[in-house]
């Protein structure tokens, strides 16, 4: 067996109760890896075409990595996959939570939910026990009240009331980390599965150990010592995003409408780490421990996130951060996505000023807002209707060129008419108008220190590709995506902040060869064998030490191309396309800036491009070479 | 005159968010912020991103851009996020 692998997946019906522990196939292991990758194999392979989401037929995939629980930093993820109700599209959300750790304690890699429960339920995995009990004790409690009342010491999921009213954007919470993108929760909801526990004492064991720690250890200073993800990230948390979204014209206010926000700073990473933080609060085994804990009402709670603070702030023209870090934590409580929260508000305030539809929320106005996140998670008179998202609003009421979705997936918080290739990422993302799943473009456009012209379309289609394969393999292995952060070295920041030439050449280079590293991201991956000498790589090293077999840099990229073409096929057999991947029209026809002729995004200049170098047809869709270049096969493996 | 505005742990005086200043070009800016914060500042600076009414300035003649009143010069150290 490969080392890190607790070396069983459990299988569980909750239809018919039906339980089964089995070993996943070296075939599937050695090409979908874990976490994400995993989920999307698993996915394809055990949901018929055209599943009805929130059908006893559809399947709640949890995952986890070889990386998870072995000690490795940043890197105790766990995922869950499943067909959204939302979208109707494959769904991979990752989370922080200890879930996945307690998993592996328990001996599993993997839990394949099937069926439905006949009434509330819940599961408990222990390493010699799996039972699925009666949850009406538990059945409308929040996910705070929830977890509390279940075991200690061990690693818990829950959903809230939202997930129980069958909110379309309904999230999994696990501690403090939500699952929140896109209806995971629904689906457990769907399933009549309140929570889940698993506990146990086993341990996944490093192939390599003594050359596994030592990488860690390396990763672990490497991380301390890097300035994004060792002092910014642990003082401010990711809301110090919101000033520089602000000064780059990125930061979405008034449902997109702009983006810029008058008064982003009452709202930003400092001014929340200034007047609420009282300490940090990490995910299991994280030296970044970004998450924030802040005093309120006399409470300590967990503050809110970037994507929380831009869409439940400037997004509704919210200049206070006390209301949102409330909402937030009702949020949480509720078992609610913030993001697809934030953009329904956004868009039924802005159709409500434009009289398309009667409401008592307003741009600015904190009134009302409490009251309609209540009215969403129970369903209660026209929170019945939000709870459906943001395109079902706009096809009963009208204004679907500002609804600010993708495939039904509310748009993550950044502006993109400030940011062209992180436009494109929005429309082309397998999962909807996802930041990462997108690629997170933008750090290379207006947010990051290494930057290129954000609203040319030059070399844009290959540094979406370039970002989105490197995101979906970082995720693949089990490790946060801030994890990337350290793979630009401090030495090369300080030298671009610099050296006017070392600057330029970098601009150079990602710019005009943009497309240039696209291209040669599609050849085999035996054409990568070492990574370059200037970028930093604990996670791939990590992970060659934990399993026990050779992970180069090709390898690595060609993992996160499978993992994104196998959501990309699964999306084509449930009928998605080029049609598909689009923005609202307020992104590609309007203006931002009537002084700045290029703030919009030209998605028909820039898509072309993308697909011919994904290897996919002028329709989207992989071509029959790119599937077996990647080695995805038609045939199950499991 | 021009605004310059500090953030994240660019601000090393919490009271102080911002300054203004008559330089008439960036780079006379950045040495008139690390005058006034010391070497602590300094060292920050190193790796910091400049930018200048919302638009990186990293690829350019920071002595060569002339600076207008009312322009807005925002020092940023290396954020992450999302």
């Amino acid at each position: 067996m490969l080392g890190g692998y607790m070396g069983k997946v459990l299988d569980v019906n909750l239809s018919n109760g039906e339980m089964k522990a089995y070993a996943l196939p070296e075939r599937l292991l050695d090409l979908y890896v874990g976490n994400k990758g995993l989920g999307s194999r698993l996915l394809y392979e055990l949901t018929p075409p055209g599943v009805d989401p929130l059908g006893s037929d559809n399947v709640l995939i949890i995952t986890t990595a070889p990386l998870t629980g072995t000690g490795a930093p940043s890197s105790n993820r766990f995922n869950v996959t499943t067909k959204s109700p939302l979208t109707g599209a494959i769904v991979n959300s990752n989370c922080g939570g200890n879930f996945g750790v307690y998993l592996k304690k328990a001996g599993y890699d993997a839990l394949i939910i099937r069926g439905k429960a006949a009434r509330p339920s819940r599961l408990v995995i222990e390493e010699d026990r799996v039972e699925i009990m009666d949850a009406a004790d538990l059945w409308g409690l929040d996910t705070h009240q929830a977890q509390e009342k279940l075991p200690a010491k061990t690693g818990k999921i829950v959903i809230g009331p939202a997930g129980e009213n069958l909110v379309k954007y309904a999230a999994i919470v696990s501690g403090n980390r939500v699952a929140g993108r896109a209806g995971v929760g629904t689906v457990m909801g769907s399933k009549n599965l309140k929570a889940v526990t698993a506990a146990g004492n086993l341990k996944p064991q490093p192939a390599q150990e003594g050359l596994f720690k030592e990488t860690c250890r390396k990763w672990r200073e490497l991380s301390r010592s890097h300035p994004a993800t060792g002092e910014q990230l642990p003082r401010f948390g990711t809301a110090a995003f919101v000033n520089i979204c602000n000064a780059t014209h990125t930061l979405p206010t008034r449902n997109f409408q702009s983006g810029q926000f008058e008064q982003a700073e009452a709202v930003s990473g400092e001014t929340l780490a200034e007047k609420y933080l009282t300490g940090n609060e990490g995910c299991l085994g994280c030296p970044i421990a970004c998450g924030r804990q802040v005093m309120l009402d006399g409470m300590k709670i967990k503050g809110p996130e970037y994507e929380t603070v831009g869409l439940l702030g400037p997004n509704l023209a919210i200049g206070e951060l006390e209301p949102i870090i409330e909402w937030n934590y009702l949020a949480d409580l509720y078992g609610l996505d913030t993001i697809s929260l934030g953009g329904v508000l956004g868009f039924v305030m802005e159709a409500g000023e434009k009289g398309l539809l009667k409401t008592d929320l307003a741009f600015g106005k904190t009134a009302n807002i409490t009251k309609a996140i209540e009215d969403i998670a129970y369903r209660r008179g026209f929170g019945d209707e939000m709870a459906e998202g943001t395109r079902f609003l706009a096809q009963k009421y009208g204004g679907m060129e500002f609804a600010m979705q993708s495939k039904g997936l509310e748009l993550a918080s950044y502006e993109p008419r400030g940011a062209v290739g992180h436009g494109l990422g929005y429309a082309v993302a397998n999962r909807g108008g996802c930041h990462i799943a997108a690629g997170y473009c933008i750090y290379l456009e207006a947010n990051g220190p290494i930057t290129v012209d954000p609203l040319t379309v030059q070399g844009k289609p290959g540094l979406v590709i370039l970002n989105q394969s490197t995101l979906e393999a970082i995720s693949t292995l089990g490790c946060c995506i801030f994890t990337t952060y350290m793979m630009l070295p401090r030495k090369l920041l300080e030298l671009n902040a610099r050296s006017r030439f070392v600057s330029r050449m970098l601009r150079f280079g990602f710019q005009k060869g943009g497309n240039l590293i696209g291209r040669a991201l599609a050849l085999p991956a035996w054409t990568l064998p070492i990574k370059p000498p200037f970028i930093s790589f604990p996670q791939a090293e990590a992970h060659a030490h934990c399993t026990g077999r050779r992970f180069t840099m090709g390898q690595m990229i060609e993992l996160g191309k499978r993992a994104l073409n196998m959501d990309r096929l699964y999306n084509v057999r449930e009928g998605f396309s080029a049609k598909d991947d689009t923005l609202p029209a307020r992104l590609t026809e309007e203006l931002q800036r009537s002084e700045e002729p290029r703030s919009r995004v030209p998605l028909a200049q820039m898509l072309p491009r993308y697909y011919r170098m994904r290897g996919w047809s002028a329709d989207g869709i992989p071509t029959e070479k790119t599937l077996r270049r990647l080695q995805i096969e038609q045939n199950n493996l499991l | 005159m021009v605004t310059v505005k500090l953030y994240a742990s660019l601000r090393l005086n919490p009271e102080e968010k911002e300054f203004t200043s008559a330089a008439a070009t960036v780079e006379e800016a950045l040495e008139e912020a690390a005058r006034r914060y010391g070497p602590a500042f300094k060292e920050r600076l190193k790796h910091a991103t400049v930018l200048v009414n919302g638009r990186h300035t990293a690829h350019l003649n920071r002595k060569k851009i002339r600076l207008q009143p009312g322009d807005t010069i925002s020092l940023f150290p290396p954020l992450a996020g999302g």
